[in-house]
C-alpha cells in the first residue's frame, strides 16, 4: 500500500451525504458515553457524595420521625443539585485540556451537534444516579419514590439542570477557582427548578402545595434552558 | 430611525455637561421631598420614608442589568471589547442598587415585621439577583481584562441571567404563597397612594435613574479609557522593540 | 506549482489579503497578504512567539481574523462552513486525542465525525501505515509521545483532506517517524501543505517557499510569493 494511496486527496464531494449529521451525533454521543464509562470511578465518587448527603441531612434534621414526607422533597432536590455540581464539574474541562475540543471545532460538524452529544450523555449519567438516590431514599424513609411522577419530575430536573451546567461548563479553563466558580454562576439561575421541583414532588406526595402550577414551571424552565444554552453554545465555545 | 440615533448621540455628547447638575438637582428635590412635603403613613411612621429611596433603586436596578443585557448583546454581535466595559460597568452599578434595594427593605421592614428579614418575596427574589449578578462580576474579575473569550463568556451569562429574572421573581412569588405574610410593605400598585407621594415617588424615581445612569457613565468611561491606555502602552512597547 | 502555458497562474489554494489578528488591544500579525497554489508545500517560520500559531488558528477558522480575510479554496475563513473544514487537516502543538479511549477508538471516532466512507478500512490502512496497528487497543494515554504524534497524523488525514495546516509536526518524532512524515505528509503530490516547523535543517528537503513571520509582519519567500496577489482576485469577486 503506497504512501500515495493513503494521502491521495478525496475527491471533492460538494455537498455531504445525507444522515452525516445524525451519524456525527451518533458518534459524538457513543464517544461521550464511552468517555463516561471509562471515567465511571469519577461518577462512584458523586454518587457516594450524594448518598453522604442524604445521610448528612438524615443525622443533621433528624430524619427519624415519622412525619418525614414534608422534608423529603427537599432533602431529594437538594440532594440531586450538589450531585450534579460534583458530576458536572469537569464536564468541559478535560476536553480544554486534552484540546480535542479544538478537534471537535475543526470538524465539519455544527456546533449544536456537540452540546447534543454531550447533553444527551450527561443526561443519561445524571439521571442514573438521581433514580439510585430516589431508590435510596426509599428503602431508608419507608416512602414510595418510584413512582411515574417523580421519575418523570426527576428526568424533568435533570434535563434542565445538565443544560444549562453544559453551557457554563465552557467557562475557560485559564480562569482561577473555575471548580468553585460554576456552582457559584448556576446555583442562582437554577432556583426556579430547584423550587418548582421541590413543591411538585410534594404534589406528588400528597403534601399541601398551593395553587401554582409548578410542573408547568418545571416544564418551561426546563424547555427555556435547553434552547438558550442550545443557541448560545456555538457562540460560547468559540475561541 | 436616524433622528433617534441622533438624539442618542447628542446625549451620549453631552453627558458631562448635562448629567452631573441634573442629578445634582433632582436628588434636592427627592431628599426635600421625602423628608418634608411627603405626609407620615399612618401605619407604619416615619420609617416609611425609605419608599422613596427603595423603589427608585429597584427600579434603577432592573434599568442597569437592563444596560448590561443590551451591551451583553453588542458584545456577542460584534466582538467588540468597549461593550464589554459597558456591560461591567452596569453591572456594578446594579448590584450597588441591589444592595440598596435590600439594606432599605430590611430597614423599613424591621420595625415593621419586628425582625430584619422576613422573607418578604420582592426581598428575596432581589436577594437572588445580587448573588447572580456578583457571580457574573467575580467570574469576570477572575479573567484577564482584555481576554475576548472571557468577555464573551461573561456576556452569555449576562444574557441569560437577564432572561432568568422574571422566571426567578415569579417562581419565588409563587413559593411564598404557600405561607403568606401578614403585613406586606405597602408599595405602588398594591393599594392607591395619595398625590403626594405619588408626586415625590416620580422625582425620586427620576433623581435615583439619573444618578445611576452617572455612575455608569462614570465607570464605563474609566474602563474604556483604561483599554485605550493599554493598547497605547502595547504599541510603544512593539515600537520599541522593533 | 506550474505556470499554465498562457502565463496565467491557477487559482491559489490558501490566500489571505491584509489578514491581522489580535487578541484585546495586542496585534500578533497585521497585513499579511499572501497566495500559495494548489500542491504547494510552504514552511511557516519565524521566532517563538511570532505568531505562526496563530496564523495556523486563524485560518484553521479557530480564531476569528480580526481584519482582513483569508480563503482556502474559495471558502472564507471568516465563514467557518462545513465545506471548508472538510478541506483541511489539522495538526497541533497537542496531539489533540483523548487518552482514555485507544488509538483505534479515537480514529474511528474521528472517521465517523468526518463521514468517511469505508471508515473501518480506512482506519486500518492507516494504522497499519503509522505502524500503529500493534498498539490499536490500548489506551492513549500509555503511548510515547512519537506515538501520539504518529495517531494525530493519522487523525489529521483520515478524511482526505486537500490542504494540511500543520504546527510543528516533526515534535517527538523519531527517524521513522520522519521518515514517515516526509512521505505522507510533507513531500506528498497534490496536497497543499503549510507547516510550521523550527527544523530549518529540513525545510530545504520538501518546501517550495516560505512564510517568515517576523515583529507583526509576515513576509513571503519562494514558491509563496511567486504566485502574485492578483490570482486573489477571482476569489475577491466570490466573496462579494
Amino acid at each position: 500500500m503506497s504512501a500515495h494511496d493513503v494521502l491521495r486527496a478525496a475527491t471533492p464531494h460538494a455537498e455531504p451525504r445525507a444522515g452525516a449529521t445524525l451519524g456525527a451525533t451518533c458518534a459524538v454521543l457513543a464517544k461521550d458515553l464511552r468517555l463516561l464509562w471509562r471515567r465511571r470511578a469519577s461518577w462512584l465518587a458523586a454518587a457516594t457524595f450524594a448518598t453522604l448527603s442524604v445521610l448528612t441531612y438524615a443525622f443533621a434534621f433528624d430524619l427519624v420521625t415519622d412525619d418525614v414526607r414534608p422534608l423529603l422533597p427537599g432533602v431529594l432536590w437538594v440532594t440531586f443539585l450538589f450531585a450534579g455540581v460534583v458530576a458536572l464539574g469537569r464536564a468541559f474541562a478535560d476536553e480544554t485540556e486534552q484540546g480535542t475540543l479544538d478537534a471537535l471545532l475543526v470538524a465539519p460538524v455544527p456546533r449544536t451537534t456537540l452540546y447534543a452529544g454531550k447533553l444527551v450523555a450527561y443526561f443519561c449519567a445524571l439521571l442514573a444516579i438521581d433514580v439510585a438516590m430516589l431508590a435510596l431514599a426509599t428503602v431508608l424513609f419507608n416512602v414510595g419514590l418510584l413512582t411515574p411522577q417523580l421519575l418523570l419530575l426527576t428526568a424533568l430536573g435533570a434535563a434542565g439542570y445538565v443544560s444549562l451546567t453544559l453551557l457554563l461548563g465552557t467557562l475557560g479553563s485559564r480562569v482561577h477557582a473555575r471548580e468553585v466558580l460554576l456552582p457559584v454562576l448556576a446555583l442562582p439561575l437554577l432556583m426556579p427548578l430547584l423550587i418548582g421541583g421541590v413543591r411538585a414532588t410534594g404534589a406528588a406526595l400528597d403534601l399541601p402545595h398551593g395553587d401554582a402550577p409548578w410542573l408547568w414551571l418545571l416544564v418551561v424552565f426546563t424547555f427555556w434552558s435547553a434552547a438558550a444554552s442550545a443557541l448560545l453554545f456555538p457562540l460560547a465555545v468559540e475561541r | 430611525m436616524n433622528a433617534a440615533r441622533a438624539l442618542l448621540g447628542a446625549a451620549h455628547a453631552a453627558r458631562w455637561t448635562a448629567l452631573p447638575p441634573l442629578t445634582g438637582v433632582a436628588m434636592l428635590a427627592l431628599i426635600v421631598g421625602a423628608v418634608i412635603v411627603a405626609p407620615r403613613e399612618a401605619v407604619e411612621g416615619e420609617v416609611q420614608r425609605l419608599f422613596y429611596i427603595h423603589v427608585p433603586a429597584a427600579i434603577a436596578m432592573y434599568i442597569a442589568y437592563g444596560i448590561t443585557f443590551v451591551a451583553s448583546l453588542v458584545v456577542l454581535w460584534r466582538r467588540d471589547l468597549r461593550a464589554d466595559a459597558v456591560a461591567r460597568a452596569a453591572t456594578s452599578v446594579g448590584v450597588l442598587f441591589t444592595a440598596l434595594v435590600l439594606a432599605t427593605g430590611a430597614i423599613w421592614g424591621q420595625p415593621i415585621w419586628g425582625v430584619w428579614w422576613a422573607w418578604d418575596a420582592r426581598l428575596t427574589s432581589t436577594l437572588v439577583l445580587l448573588l447572580l449578578f456578583g457571580g457574573y462580576l467575580l467570574a469576570r474579575s477572575l479573567a484577564d481584562e482584555h481576554d475576548e473569550q472571557a468577555a464573551r463568556f461573561a456576556a452569555i451569562f449576562a444574557v441569560v441571567a437577564f432572561l432568568d429574572i422574571p422566571i426567578i421573581n415569579m417562581s419565588v412569588r409563587w413559593w411564598r404563597t404557600l405561607h403568606p405574610q401578614p403585613i406586606v410593605l405597602r408599595m405602588p400598585g398594591d393599594q392607591a397612594l395619595p398625590d403626594a407621594m405619588l408626586a415625590v415617588l416620580a422625582v425620586g424615581v427620576v433623581a435615583v435613574v439619573l444618578l445611576a445612569l452617572w455612575l455608569v457613565a462614570l465607570r464605563a468611561d474609566t474602563e474604556q479609557l483604561a483599554q485605550r491606555a493599554a493598547a497605547l502602552r502595547a504599541a510603544v512597547d512593539r515600537r520599541e522593540d522593533a | 506549482m506550474s505556470v499554465s502555458p498562457t502565463g496565467a497562474h491557477p487559482a491559489p489554494m490558501i490566500a489571505a489579503r491584509s489578514l491581522g489578528k489580535r487578541y484585546g488591544s495586542v496585534p500578533v500579525f497585521e497585513d499579511a497578504t499572501f497566495a500559495i497554489a494548489p500542491g504547494a508545500r510552504i514552511a511557516l517560520t519565524g521566532a517563538n512567539g511570532a505568531g505562526k500559531s496563530t496564523l495556523l488558528a486563524v485560518l484553521t477558522t479557530l480564531a476569528a481574523p480580526s481584519a482582513g480575510e483569508a480563503w482556502i479554496g474559495a471558502h472564507a475563513v471568516s465563514r467557518a462552513s462545513s465545506a471548508l473544514r472538510r478541506t483541511i487537516g489539522v495538526l497541533a502543538h497537542r496531539p489533540m486525542l483523548y487518552e482514555e479511549l485507544s488509538p483505534g477508538e479515537n480514529l474511528r471516532f474521528f472517521a465517523r465525525l468526518y463521514d468517511v466512507p469505508a471508515a473501518d478500512e480506512r482506519c486500518e490502512e492507516l494504522l497499519r501505515a503509522l505502524g500503529l496497528w500493534r498498539r490499536r487497543d490500548e489506551p492513549t494515554a500509555v503511548l510515547s509521545r512519537g506515538l501520539h504524534q504518529r495517531l494525530a497524523i493519522a487523525r489529521a488525514l483520515v478524511h482526505r483532506p486537500a490542504v494540511l495546516l500543520l504546527d510543528e509536526p516533526e515534535t517527538g518524532l523519531d527517524a521513522d517517524g520522519l521518515a514517515l512524515l516526509d512521505e505522507l505528509m510533507l513531500c506528498a503530490p497534490g496536497v497543499t501543505v503549510l507547516a510550521a516547523t523550527h527544523r530549518l535543517e529540513r525545510v530545504a528537503r520538501w518546501a517550495d517557499g516560505t512564510l517568515h513571520c517576523a515583529r507583526g509582519r509576515i513576509a513571503a519567500s519562494g514558491a509563496a510569493a511567486a504566485t502574485p496577489v492578483e490570482a486573489c482576485a477571482p476569489l475577491v469577486a466570490v466573496r462579494t
